[in-house]
């Protein structure tokens, strides 16, 4: 058993990155719903939830980890709740709907080409593992499709609670579905069509040979993203949860764990939604949407895809963890000025010395992070030098299997940092715009939404055809 | 006549709410950028920064002392009639001075009933009891510990008040105190 996983390392892996993709990608919710809390209590002047703490009994810290702990205490609480089911529910459908949403959110990651695919050589022949964990010919509509039954959670749910308002949420919230779905599914049509494909690896791999999605697709980009705050249920489209109106929607009815599921349904939501949105128009794991001018403006210009990325695999690493480093020794830097602010508190003692404490080893370990990331910069510009492991075995360069994962780790952080970008939008937006009256989410989806993806689609069709 | 308030008709850029949605993002961006890099919010971190209260601000009382460390108050119920939330609860009995009548035997509030009127304050003839403590904050995890008893309500120190306040000064520890009990011995009450 031992020596086949040794003796079939891209087997093995192949069978575990379905489950620990998704997995890893979850770990992101906890950080998301911190971006969420402070970054909505920034928006609004105040400093937000950061009173939650773990006692360190041998630093003697209060650790608050900026909000983080929040997450933990919000978890225990809820867990702990009387799981109350209201009498007048349908039992089995309204314990089986809060499952349903996070199901399909967790499908829909799989979905998503997390790397580049990698050939390796299998025995005689040459082998691909694709970074798409299900690979289906439907691609992106098997995800609209995840997509589309995530709303039967919602609506399953609002339907077995038997109750008016969670009726209405869920009704409201399949109708707005249908409106911009329809939106969707054409504003991405225009790069499908582009592309000739609908999987969704040739999409990236169709943007790293010409452009970003988002150069070629503005309009068809600006739909997409609109119709994807709806999928969501985000503001300014959540009008299922509309608390000022429906009490609070769909999950009015339901509380503790059942009413976590739903909110982690949301957030799960919105990651997929980002990393679809990153994947689709923002070049996937692809670097850069332009071919740089390496070699000087009169050489051909070099285009930064898989295979240069294999071939320059230290300069990459090492400008990735130069970035990070910087980021964590700048942040460290922000957090001493914070410290110095806390060291002039003399009005309060006590404070003073617990959150001098407390920020100090938030610098000393962003400072050793950003410096051990530097350190590391440094090595791989100096020791990774992968341009000669290259093979070329039937017109494909083989590479090791230490440069594929380094290399599917750089595309995976690739990806996850654009996703982050629209993570950022998600929140931004919604502490931003108010939300919309019913009437006007149905009347900008079908009047103005879809016909301009309309036009778009015809557009990009003649375009389409005058230049192949 | 309805006055007829014009509805505000939108321009063509307001419509098409793309450029004001991007307005609005900006400005949120300004805040949560500042807030991020400066940090110093308008709010304050209440529990851990607690305001500054003025000593006018009718906070939780004190009984005021004596120069001997008696309370002050004669029991005549005078704050307990004017109470409009009926909270204080006073048991009265013999004093064992010859020059007074009454004191508390028991004296007690009950800071969940109370408004913070003041009207006690206003009510009582000897100035015995004050609200000047500036303890805006009264926390306890069980309604008992929020009725507060004759102990709780003299244990405060001079110190903590300020100089120009002589009937503070004059109870024990206070900087008018020696002056005070020679005078209290000698016959002079107030
Ligand atoms: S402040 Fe008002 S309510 Fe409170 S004890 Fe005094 S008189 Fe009663
Ligand atoms: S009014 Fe003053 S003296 Fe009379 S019982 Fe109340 S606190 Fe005591």
């Amino acid at each position: 058993m031992f020596d086949w996983i040794l003796a079939n390392p891209y087997a093995v892996a192949g069978l575990l990155l379905p489950i620990v993709i998704p997995l890893v990608v979850f770990q992101i919710l906890p950080l998301l719903v911190l971006i969420e809390r402070r970054g909505a209590a920034f928006i609004q002047d105040r400093a937000g939830p950061n009173r939650a703490y773990i006692y360190i009994p041998v630093l003697g810290v209060k650790l608050r980890a900026f909000g983080m702990i929040y997450n933990a205490t919000d978890a225990v609480k809820l867990l702990f709740k009387e799981n109350f089911i209201p009498p007048f529910v349908h039992k089995g459908w309204y314990l089986f709907a809060p499952g349903i949403p996070v199901i399909t959110g967790l499908l829909g990651l799989a979905l998503i080409p997390w790397f580049a695919p990698m050939s390796y050589v299998a025995g005689e022949s040459l082998a691909v593992l694709s970074g798409q964990m299900i690979e289906a010919n439907s691609g992106i509509l098997l995800l609209f499709a995840f997509g589309g039954l995530g709303v039967y959670g919602i609506v399953l749910g609002s339907w077995a609670s038997n109750s008016k308002y969670s009726l209405l949420g869920g009704m409201r919230a399949s109708a707005m579905m249908i409106s911009y779905e329809v939106s969707m599914g054409l504003s991405v049509m225009g790069m499908l069509m582009l592309v000739g494909s609908l999987g969704l690896t040739q999409v990236v791999e169709w943007q790293g040979a010409h452009t970003w999605g988002i150069v070629v697709q503005p309009i068809g980009f600006l739909l997409f993203l609109v119709s994807m705050f709806a999928e969501c249920n985000r503001n300014p489209f959540d009008v299922a949860e509309g608390e000022s109106e429906i009490v609070a929607g769909f999950h009015t009815e339901f509380n503790g764990v059942k009413f976590m599921t739903f909110m982690t349904a949301e957030y799960l939501h919105v990651i997929a939604a980002s990393v679809l949105l990153a994947t689709v128009y923002l070049g996937g794991y692809q670097l850069l949407p332009l071919p740089l001018p390496l070699d000087g403006f009169d050489a051909p210009w070099v285009d930064l895809n898989t295979l240069w990325l294999k071939n320059h695999l230290g300069i990459i690493a090492g400008l990735m963890l130069a970035g990070g480093g910087a980021g964590l020794l700048g942040f460290a830097y922000l957090l001493v000025g914070r410290r110095r602010t806390y060291q002039a508190n003399d009005a309060n003692a006590v404070l003073k010395a617990e959150r001098s404490k407390e920020y100090g080893l938030y610098i000393a370990v962003f400072a050793l992070g950003g410096l051990g990331m530097l350190a590391g910069a440094v090595a791989s510009v100096m020791l990774m030098h992968t341009a000669a492991l290259g093979q070329t075995i039937n017109n494909t360069v083989i590479f090791p299997g230490w440069v594929n994962a380094v290399t599917a780790f750089i595309q995976f952080n690739i990806l996850i940092g654009k996703a982050m970008l629209f993570c950022w939008l998600f929140v931004w937006v919604r502490w931003t715009l108010p939300r919309f009256r019913y009437d006007q989410i149905m009347a900008l989806g079908w009047k103005v939404m879809l016909n301009i993806a309309l036009v778009n689609l015809l557009v990009t069709a003649v375009i389409a055809k005058l230049v192949r | 006549m309805a006055k007829v308030i014009p509805r505000p008709q939108l321009s063509f850029w307001e419509n098409i709410y793309f450029v004001e949605i991007f307005k609005g993002l900006a400005t949120t961006w300004g805040h949560a950028q500042k807030n991020l890099i400066k940090g110093d919010f308008p709010t304050r971190n209440y529990p851990d920064e607690l305001p500054a209260l003025p000593r006018d601000y009718r906070a939780r009382h004190r009984l005021m002392k004596r120069p001997d460390g008696t309370p002050r108050c004669v029991a005549c119920f005078m704050c307990s009639t004017a109470c409009p939330a009926r909270c204080i609860n006073i048991v009265a009995e013999e004093s064992d001075r010859l020059d007074i009548e009454k004191r508390p035997a028991k004296f007690e509030i009950d800071l969940l009933l109370c408004v913070f009127c003041g009207f006690c304050v206003e009510a009582c003839p000897c100035d015995a009891i004050r609200m000047d403590t500036t303890l805006g904050v009264m926390v306890a995890d069980n309604r008992a510990d929020f009725v507060i008893n004759k102990t709780t309500l003299m244990d405060w120190a001079p110190a903590d008040y300020p100089a120009t306040d002589t009937q503070s000064q004059k109870a024990p520890g206070g900087s008018l105190h020696a002056q005070a009990l020679a005078d209290f011995n000698s016959g002079n009450r107030h």
